[in-house]
């Protein structure tokens, strides 16, 4: 199943080499272990750069939007299998 | 000295770079298609359609393993989804493809300064003062692949071919996919051309190689022995590309980078700005034609005034549910930048053309550009337009395209496309 959403949630995250890396991640009062992060890109909205981590567990495929300005973190994407 | 081309293709480029994005789609056919799925609002969920049953878009890339169940681009997605009932639909996500696109040309760049991007996924290096001869460009072509690994990810693949020319090297790279690498050195280009069909060739396409059939060329040697002045009268100028693109020969050059790195974005004037879109489903409905024709006005009008033109001249088209076509143009004295002033002259050349079939398409095109400013309106009502566009046109520089729109549009929705040529949001 494949959704689109815009849900706030919490993420853990390190940082090395001016990266980030999340490491977990808080929706819905559930905390999901982030297996990989499979691809990061950026994207303009407006004159704003936000960042997208495209990242999964064993069983589910997340697509988070972080916005550097204010320090938010969103799920935009969620696939699972089956 | 013969020049030194690698071509770089990357494979089923939009679903590899899904499949590294989301591990849960590899090895598994998909499809990604033409438009971009709605954004949902805090709090919302969206259910993306994945079996593509109401879906007009098509096929923009198949995956390696849709492909080998014949799966092919442009295909519509329900005649996908017929052939392979397993495919899974994904909408493109141009975002994700252009940073890709500008993160292995930024790699290419590291080993030479002649590059030039020929589509979103294919480009040409010419590397024949770093490598000087072709075992330094096979370990050149070696390096960007182990790079293209590490920074793009391992699931974005590309083929490779060198040869002494773009013609050839792409002839090379397209010879093993995915993943291969193919070197065609000057002594070899006969050979590979005399084991490939006449439509490989980028140039010749089904109908060039009917009509050379007609005259009984099949093959390359066919093509080579054909006497020149028979192909030239038959084709002109094209017949004396088909002579020596037959004997591996090649003249173009590799035309510098663009701003925004693709073939059809350069930083040259540009002629016109347009914008075409196939409805979601089609209407004899004519508000809903003429609302999707305002939004492409407010589109184009917005490209120009970012780019500080204005047209003189207006086209206009629609296409019918069967596929037929009208297209007419007006000429104006007066340059304009306003949105709805080019839908008003739009909609006069195709209000009138709702007749029998319904409307499948619609666009319009601006030309005959200026940078001259349009003349000071004398109605107050028309001043007040102009002097909000500027207040509008700062907002969406901030805030990003979306950020206002006319009340008659509010549910007019225009979904973002992927196709191998640009992308809607750099256009």
């Amino acid at each position: 199943m494949h959704e689109l959403l815009n849900d706030p949630i919490d993420v853990l995250v390190s940082f090395k080499d001016n990266r980030v890396f999340p490491h977990t991640m808080r929706w819905n009062q559930k905390d999901y272990k982030i297996k990989d992060v499979n691809l990061v890109h950026s994207a303009r909205e407006g004159s704003k750069r936000v960042f997208f981590f495209s990242v999964s567990d064993s069983n589910n495929y997340f697509k988070l939007k972080l916005d550097p300005e204010v320090l938010e973190w969103r799920l935009v994407e969620l696939y699972t299998d089956g | 000295m013969d020049k030194i081309i690698i071509h770089i293709d990357m494979n089923s480029y939009f679903a590899s770079v899904e499949q590294q994005a989301n591990p849960l789609l590899r090895g598994k056919p998909i499809g990604i298609t033409g438009k971009h799925g709605s954004i949902a609002m805090s709090g919302q969920r969206i259910k993306v359609n994945t079996d593509g049953v109401h879906d007009r878009s098509v096929i923009t890339t198949a995956s390696m393993e849709a492909k080998l169940l014949g799966v092919k681009t442009a295909m519509s997605t329900w005649e996908a989804r017929k052939i392979c009932p397993s495919l899974i639909l994904w909408p493109g996500d141009p975002h994700k493809y252009s940073e890709i696109t500008e993160r292995f040309n930024k790699i290419y760049n590291d080993f030479t300064t002649k590059v030039e991007a020929f589509s979103v996924d294919e480009s040409f290096l010419d590397v024949t003062e770093e490598a000087g001869d072709y075992f330094t460009a096979t370990f050149i072509a070696q390096m960007i692949r182990a790079r293209l690994r590490a920074e793009c990810g391992e699931h974005i693949t590309a083929s490779i071919g060198i040869g002494p020319n773009k013609l050839m090297a792409k002839l090379a790279s397209e010879s093993m996919k995915p993943n291969g690498l193919t070197v065609t050195r000057p002594e070899d280009t006969l050979k590979l051309l005399d084991s490939r069909e006449l439509d490989d060739l980028c140039g010749i396409g089904p109908r060039i190689k009917q009509r050379l059939n007609m005259l009984g060329v099949e093959t390359f040697k066919q093509l080579r022995e054909f006497p020149l002045d028979s192909l030239e009268s038959e084709f002109n100028r094209y017949g004396t590309w088909l002579h020596e693109a037959a004997h591996g020969r090649d003249s173009n050059v590799i035309q510098s980078s663009t701003v925004h790195g693709l073939r059809g974005m350069s930083t040259e004037t540009p002629k016109s700005y347009g914008h075409s879109y196939t409805l979601p489903r089609n209407t004899h409905d004519k508000l809903i034609v003429k609302r999707y024709l305002l939004g492409l006005a407010d589109k184009v009008a917005w490209r120009m005034r970012r780019d500080n033109f204005a047209a003189c001249r207006i086209t206009a088209f629609i296409r019918y549910g069967d596929f037929s076509s009208h297209a007419e143009q007006r000429t104006f004295y007066i340059p304009t930048n306003d949105g709805h002033k080019l839908f008003q002259v739009a909609w006069q050349i195709i209000g009138n053309c709702f007749a029998g079939e319904p409307v499948r398409l619609v666009g319009l095109s601006a030309s005959k550009l200026t940078h001259k400013p349009g003349q000071q309106s004398l109605f107050k009502k028309e001043q007040k337009i102009q002097s909000v566009l500027p207040a509008l046109d700062s907002l969406q520089h901030r805030y990003g395209t979306g950020v206002w729109t006319r009340g008659s549009l509010v549910k007019t929705h225009f979904k973002q496309r992927s196709s191998g040529f640009h992308f809607d949001h750099l256009v």
